[in-house]
C-alpha cells in the first residue's frame, strides 16, 4: 500500500520546477542561519581561547600605558611609562593571584627597515614565571633561555620565518645593535605569540638601559572572585587594570549589533523561504481541489487531509533543512574567511563552529516553522466539500 | 598622556580599542606572501621612472609546474641554502606599464642575512637585464653600506648570464659579479646573501616570465 510520505512525493514531483525554488528558497535560508548560529558559537569560543592563550587573565600596566603603546609603535618607544618590579610581588600577595609574570615590552627603531625605518618591537620575559603562565607553548626547535640574562632569543614561528632565522642563528637589537642567539623556534600558536620576540627581561632591561616593567600579567586562581581582585588592583596607585574577561564583554558588544542585524536578516530570509512553502502548498491545494473532492467521497476524513498536505510542507523543509546545512557545513571554513574580512576584530581559529548539536537545532527550527506554515494551506484542503469541488465551482 | 583608573563601562569599549594596537605590537607578521614591496605605489616610481602604472601578479609553484619546477629552480641554484616558502605560498611580481605597453619588472626575494632575512628587489626590463637595485630590508650596523646607491649601481646592466662564470658558494670567478666589490668586508654572510639574493630573482623571473614568453608560439 502506498504510504503517506509516498504520495506527498509524488504530488511535491508533480510541479517540479515550483518545488526546485521553493527548496532553493529554504537552502539558502537553513544555510544562512546555521551560519550565523555558528557564527555566534564559533567567535565567542575563538574569542575565548584567544584570552586563554593569552595565559593570564588580568593586566596591570602604568596608567596611560594603552595610548602610550600605540604611540611607542609609531614613534620608537618615546615616553612610555613604566611600573617598579616591586609592584609585581606586591600583587603576589594578594588573595586569589595564582601566579604573577613581569613583563617589558620595547621598541626599537630600526633605521634600515624598509624606506624611512620602522620598529621591532621586543618582549622581555621573566624566564622563571612566564612559561609556567602559558604551558601549551610548543617549540619546533630549541627551547627556553638557558640563563635568566642571557643575549638570547625565542622566536614565534612566523617571527622566525619572516626573518628566516633557525636556531643557532643571530638577531641584531636594531637601535643598540646588541646580537642575540635564537635559541629556540615556537610552533605555531594562531595567536599574536607567533609573531613575537621573546628576550629575557633582564637582558631587554639591561639593552634598553632600565631597571623597570611594563606589564604585568596576573594568572587568577580558580576558585578566586576575579571582581573582588580587580577591585583590589584598581586601588594600586598609578595603575590601571585591564581584565580580559572586560575585554571579551567589550568585544562582544562592538560585533552585538552587527550579530542582531545579520541574526535578523536570517530571520527574515527564514520567513520569506516559508512564505514561498506556503505558496507552493496552497497551489497545490488549490489544482488538486477536485482531486480532493473525490478523496473525500471515498471516505477521507478531513484530518487525513490535513495529513497529507502537511506532509508535504514536512518533506518539503526537511530536504531543504537538511541540504542547506549540508551547504553550511561544506562551506563553514569560506564563511569564516568571508566573517574574517569584514569584522574589525576577529580572534584565531575557526569563526563558524557548527556541530551536531546546532545542526539538529536548525533542523528543527526549520520544520516546526514550516510545519506552522503548513497549517493554513492543510487545513484549507481538509475543508473542501467533495461535492463543490467536483461540480468544480469552488 | 593619562587615563582615570575607573570601572565605568563606557570606558571599556575605549580600552579594548586601545589595546588592540597593543597586541598588534606582538601581533602575528604577515608571511603569507614572499617578499611585497612596502610602499609599491612610491617604490615603483623610485626604480622605474618613466613608468606610468604598475600591476601585481602573484604566481606560486603549485600554480606553474608544482614540485617537479621547485626541484629544478633550487638545482640551477646549486644547491644553495634558499630557504624556500612552500609550494602554495605565492610570490608577487610588479608588471610596470607605460601607457598600455609593458616595459619591465619590478621583482623581489627573501635570502637569509647575518640578523635577519634580506629583502631584495631589482627591476628589470623585458630582456632580464637589472635596471636597479634595491635592498628594502637588511640587519646589521653595516647596513647602510649595502643600501648605498653605490653598492647597488655594481647590479644595473646584469643579465642571468653573467651569474654564470661565478661560484655562489665559493666565491670565485669571473666576469662582472666577480668584480662587484664588498662594502663591508666584516659582514661577508650578507655580500653573498645579497649575491644569491639577486641570482635567485633572476632564475625565478627566467623560469616564470621571460622563459615563458620565449615559448610563446
Amino acid at each position: 500500500m502506498i504510504s503517506k510520505f509516498q504520495i506527498a512525493a509524488k504530488n511535491l514531483l508533480r510541479k517540479r520546477v515550483r518545488t526546485f525554488l521553493t527548496l532553493v528558497g529554504i537552502v539558502l535560508s537553513s544555510w544562512v542561519l546555521v551560519s550565523l548560529l555558528g557564527f555566534n558559537r564559533g567567535y565567542e569560543q575563538a574569542l575565548n581561547r584567544d584570552i586563554d592563550n593569552m595565559g593570564y587573565q588580568i593586566m596591570v600596566m602604568a596608567k596611560g600605558c594603552p595610548y602610550e603603546a600605540a604611540t611607542m609603535m609609531l614613534q620608537g618607544g618615546a615616553g612610555l611609562r613604566y611600573i617598579e618590579e616591586d609592584v609585581a610581588k606586591s600583587i603576589t600577595e594578594k588573595p586569589g593571584v595564582d601566579k604573577v609574570t613581569p613583563i617589558l615590552m620595547q621598541a626599537f627603531f630600526d633605521p634600515n627597515k624598509g624606506d624611512g625605518g620602522g620598529i621591532a618591537g621586543y618582549y622581555g620575559i621573566d624566564i622563571a614565571t612566564f612559561p609556567e603562565m602559558k604551558p601549551f607553548l610548543r617549540f619546533h626547535k630549541g627551547g627556553w633561555f638557558h640563563d635568566p640574562s642571557a643575549d638570547e632569543a625565542v622566536l614565534g614561528y612566523e617571527a622566525a620565518e619572516l626573518e628566516q632565522r633557525e636556531v643557532g642563528d643571530m638577531i641584531l637589537v636594531p637601535e643598540k645593535n646588541v646580537p642575540l642567539k635564537v635559541v629556540g623556534i615556537l610552533t605555531r600558536t594562531g595567536t599574536q605569540d607567533d609573531g613575537t620576540i621573546f628576550v629575557p627581561l633582564k637582558t631587554l632591561q639591561r639593552i634598553s638601559g632600565l631597571d623597570k616593567i611594563t606589564t604585568i600579567g596576573i594568572k587568577v586562581r580558580k576558585d578566586a572572585d576575579i571582581a573582588k581582585l580587580e577591585t583590589a588592583l584598581y586601588q594600586l596607585p598609578d595603575m590601571q587594570v585591564v581584565s580580559f574577561s572586560q575585554v571579551k564583554q567589550t568585544i562582544m558588544k562592538l560585533i552585538a549589533t552587527a550579530r542582531v542585524m545579520v541574526l535578523s536578516i536570517a530571520v527574515i530570509a527564514l520567513l520569506i523561504a516559508m512564505v514561498g512553502v506556503v505558496n507552493t502548498v496552497l497551489m497545490s491545494v488549490l489544482e488538486r481541489k477536485h482531486e480532493i473532492g473525490i478523496l473525500k467521497t471515498m471516505g477521507a476524513m478531513p484530518g487525513d487531509i490535513f495529513r497529507l498536505i502537511w506532509t508535504e510542507t514536512l518533506l518539503l523543509c526537511t530536504c531543504g533543512g537538511i541540504v542547506g546545512i549540508g551547504l553550511a557545513l561544506g562551506l563553514a571554513r569560506l564563511s569564516g574567511l568571508l566573517v574574517r574580512r569584514v569584522l574589525p576584530y576577529a580572534p584565531g581559529g575557526e569563526l563558524v563552529a557548527i556541530d551536531l548539536r546546532l545542526s539538529s537545532l536548525t533542523l528543527l527550527i526549520i520544520i516546526v516553522v514550516g510545519l506552522l506554515s503548513g497549517v493554513y494551506p492543510a487545513w484549507k484542503a481538509g475543508r473542501i466539500r467533495p461535492l463543490d469541488s467536483i461540480r468544480g465551482d469552488g | 598622556m593619562t587615563t582615570v583608573a575607573t570601572r565605568r563601562p563606557c570606558l571599556l569599549g575605549l580600552k579594548a580599542l586601545l589595546l588592540l594596537p597593543l597586541a598588534a605590537i606582538t601581533a602575528p607578521l604577515s608571511a603569507a606572501i614572499s617578499c611585497e614591496l612596502n610602499y609599491p605605489a612610491a617604490d615603483v616610481a623610485r626604480l622605474f621612472p618613466e613608468s606610468t602604472r604598475f600591476k601585481a601578479v602573484y604566481f606560486s609553484f603549485a600554480g606553474r609546474g608544482g614540485d617537479p619546477l621547485l626541484r629544478k629552480v633550487e638545482a640551477r641554484l646549486g644547491g644553495m641554502p634558499a630557504l624556500y616558502a612552500p609550494l602554495d605560498v605565492p610570490y608577487v611580481v610588479y608588471e610596470i606599464y607605460k601607457g598600455d605597453e609593458l616595459i619591465g619588472y619590478v621583482h623581489g626575494v627573501n635570502q637569509k642575512g647575518q640578523f635577519g632575512v634580506l629583502e631584495v628587489f631589482v627591476s628589470l626590463n623585458l630582456e632580464g637585464r637589472i635596471k636597479a637595485f634595491y635592498l628594502q630590508r637588511i640587519a646589521g650596523q653595516w647596513a647602510n653600506k649595502f643600501t648605498a646607491r653605490k653598492f647597488g649601481q655594481q647590479f644595473v646592466g646584469l643579465t642571468l648570464k653573467d651569474f654564470g662564470p661565478y661560484n655562489l658558494l665559493t666565491g670565485k670567478g669571473t666576469g662582472k659579479v666577480a668584480s662587484i666589490t664588498n662594502p663591508a668586508p666584516e659582514a661577508v654572510t650578507d655580500f653573498f646573501g645579497l649575491l644569491r639574493a639577486v641570482n635567485k630573482n633572476l632564475i625565478l623571473m627566467d623560469e616564470f616570465f621571460y622563459s615563458v614568453a620565449k615559448n610563446k608560439p
